[in-house]
């Protein structure tokens, strides 16, 4: 078997014993990797009901055949484990070296089980695992941790660490690695942190099993060079994702206060090319050339990488214009290893519930200082708010009550990242059915409404198109692990990825393999959802109630007097249903899964649920 | 007649300029204004009308602001 090690690293952090588990052909055919893998171990291992922050959840680390191979853009990780902040299967991708060390040492997929009796750093390094002491770094932030292990073991290992937002169970607090790469937006951060696991730091030292290396070295080599150059002619890296915020704001899908607002006369101060002036270095991730990361000072003179859902939901959101604040917001964030999507979304709905009279409190949007005030109470969970912020926006709400959950941003407890669906019908879609919530990850298709659908439009077009690119972005570029920025902003063909697939493999897969591969992977997410919320309806797949409330509609502008409508969103959402062989629920039916040759997997599910 | 062109990210480089107003003949369609601003006609891109997607050949009017972008993807 080419292009697996073929091996998963378990390790127990109760026994601080490990082991090292194969896998044959039929599983990696099945999976693939990352995503793939992920959901499948966690539905085998992780039983519906179990507490995501106590000993029996577990944290997984996966990858994919092209993970860590040098090709555009392969530098990344799936960290995966039971959500605290959805209750169900939830997971994130982050650049980190890990991708290619975890692979060199030997491994496709780290299982981390039970809790360790202190802080702990586990050290992984071919065939030997270590369980060392954490404690001097307990309680201190990601750099910090980070420039420790870098003293330790050199800046060429693979790390993945915990902050104090997830060392004190925060519900969105993530993963983070290098200086500024952060994922796992459901709280995998969290579940590090409640195994007192600070850091997994990994070196391999043998190369990565491949059908052709030299073939594949030539073919990816070249495409990074060819990668960079349509960088260099588009002009793409200037502003990378940050011209998203300008764009937004022209067609009214800007978050700002809390969603209530789609555009704002003061969102150029924070836009890209604001930020390309006040750029003072670019970060990217192992084997990419497109460094998507802008840092500038903050207001407190440290060095603050944002991108467009950090400006989007730290400044517009929050409605704070100044630069350099939005950027110690975000500092802030990384420093804790805090989700700064959700915690701008938790913020702007602490913001709006205080403005409603649902809570009480000093927090007005557009204050800063305040801001930085609470994202410190948030990740240590300091006092009466800081708990209740640390929670999430869907437990805030509920706290709060006085039907405050209409405006929580959020689809099954994620914040909604930052593009405002007010009246973008397919992009609410996307958000609606996203696996793990709200995550623009899995399909967004905001410019393909506008440019070449009317936005009007709730037609079967928008949920086809919300599948198309569910089964790339959240499917394959999930499972065969890489970035998919080279394919959605520089249009890099989708078929290199078979290509570089089968080379390091030696199969003849196509994109359709790709695509039923993503099926049987949502439909895996799915099943994970259905066993711990056995009487869900559609409603879980319906975005905020507060995009559907024409008096929340906008005065002026392009989308003036427009909402969402319930009875078009769940025609729209049939559509998905219908298309995707899902019941009325949003369930797969058994039919579907037997065609994903999933009856395994249904027969289980259906020991906690019922299936159509 | 006047319009009001912003254009968005890579293109603010590319034309040299990130909003300005310009004077057009009547009769000007989105697909001329971009000879004016020296944006490559075959560049993938995103124009908007006033916040509402614009088809090349329709003409503009006086007052119009026009939006230039790139097809972004959402990151």
């Amino acid at each position: 078997m080419y292009g697996w090690t073929g091996n998963i690293l378990r390790v127990n952090l109760t026994n601080k014993t490990f082991k090292k588990e194969s896998f044959g052909e039929e599983f990696a055919h099945k999976w693939v990797g990352g995503r793939g893998f992920a959901v499948k171990i966690l539905y085998d291992e992780v039983k519906p009901g179990t507490d995501p922050l106590g000993p029996d959840n577990k944290f997984i680390a996966a990858l994919g055949p092209i993970a860590g191979i040098p090709a555009p853009n392969t530098g990344k990780c799936v960290v995966a484990a039971k959500s605290p902040l959805t209750g169900f299967y939830g997971d994130g991708n982050l650049g980190t070296r890990v991708s290619e060390h975890l692979r060199k040492a030997g491994y496709d997929a780290l299982i981390v089980e039970g809790k360790a009796d202190r802080p702990t750093m586990l050290y992984i390094q071919d065939d030997k695992v270590e369980f060392l002491p954490a404690d001097e770094v307990w309680g201190q932030g990601t750099y910090a941790t980070n420039d420790w292990i870098y003293g330790k073991y050199g800046v060429g290992v693979g790390v993945l660490n915990i902050g104090q937002g997830g060392e004190n169970m925060n519900r969105y607090a993530v993963v983070r690695s290098l200086e500024g790469r952060a994922g796992g937006r459901p709280g995998m951060g969290a579940v590090m942190g409640s195994k007192l696991l600070k850091a997994i730091v990994v070196k391999g030292t043998h190369p990565i099993p491949q059908a052709d290396p030299k073939a594949m070295k030539a073919l990816g080599t070249g495409d990074l060079k060819k990668v960079h150059e349509i960088d260099l002619e588009t002009g793409w890296s200037k502003q990378s994702t940050t011209g998203v915020l300008s764009f937004c704001n022209e067609v009214a899908g800007l978050p700002v206060r809390n969603f209530r607002k789609t555009q704002h006369p003061e969102s150029w101060k924070i836009d890209g090319e604001r930020l390309n002036e006040a750029r003072v270095a670019t970060y990217g991730c192992p084997n990419c050339t497109m460094r998507c990361g802008i840092t500038i000072h903050d207001r407190e003179g440290r060095e603050s990488e944002l991108d467009y859902e950090n400006i989007g939901l730290l400044g517009a959101n929050l409605e704070i214009f100044d630069l350099a604040q939005v950027g110690c917001l975000n500092y802030l964030c990384d420093e804790y290893g805090l989700d700064t999507m959700s915690t701008g979304c938790v913020l702007s709905f602490y913001a709006d519930a205080i403005d409603h009279g649902a809570t009480s409190g000093d927090f007005r949007f557009g204050d800063a200082e305040r801001a930085k005030h609470l994202i410190r109470m948030a990740a240590h969970r300091e006092g009466k708010v800081g708990n209740l912020l640390a929670d999430g926006s869907l437990r805030m709400a509920r706290a709060f009550g006085h039907s405050s959950e209409a405006y929580a941003m959020q689809v099954k407890g994620l914040e909604v990242a930052a593009y405002n669906c007010k009246f973008i019908p397919g992009q609410a879609l996307a958000f609606g059915v996203a696996p793990i919530g709200a995550h623009h990850r899995e399909a967004w298709i905001i410019t393909y409404e506008i440019k070449h659908t009317t936005r009007e439009s709730y037609g079967p077009e928008k949920a086809a198109k919300v599948i198309e690119l569910q089964r790339i972005r959240g499917g394959m570029f999930e499972f065969l692990v890489a970035c998919r920025f080279p394919w959605i902003e520089l249009g890099w063909g989708l078929d290199n990825y078979p290509k570089y697939f089968n080379t390091v493999t030696s199969l003849n897969w196509t994109l359709d393999d790709m695509w039923n591969t993503a099926d049987r992977i949502y439909s895996m997410i799915k099943l994970n959802y259905l066993r711990e919320y056995p009487n869900t309806t559609r409603n879980a797949d319906y975005p905020p109630a507060v995009w559907f409330d024409p008096s929340n509609a906008d005065k002026e502008g392009p989308i003036a007097g427009k909402v969402l409508e319930v009875d078009k969103y769940d025609s729209l959402l049939q559509h998905y249903y219908d298309l995707r062989g899902y019941d009325n629920r949003g369930i797969p039916t058994k039919a579907t899964l037997k065609q994903l040759g999933l009856d395994q997997e249904a027969a289980q599910a259906e020991r906690f649920a019922t299936l159509t | 007649m006047k319009i009001k062109v912003k254009l968005i990210g890579p293109l603010i480089y590319e034309a040299g300029f990130s909003e300005k107003d310009i004077e057009v003949p009547a009769g000007t369609t989105a697909d001329a204004l971009l000879d004016l601003i020296a944006i490559p006609k075959q560049r993938p891109k995103i124009m908007t009308r006033n916040g509402k997607a614009v088809a090349p050949q329709e003409l503009l009017q006086d007052g119009d602001k026009i939006s230039v972008s790139p097809i972004y993807s959402g990151g």
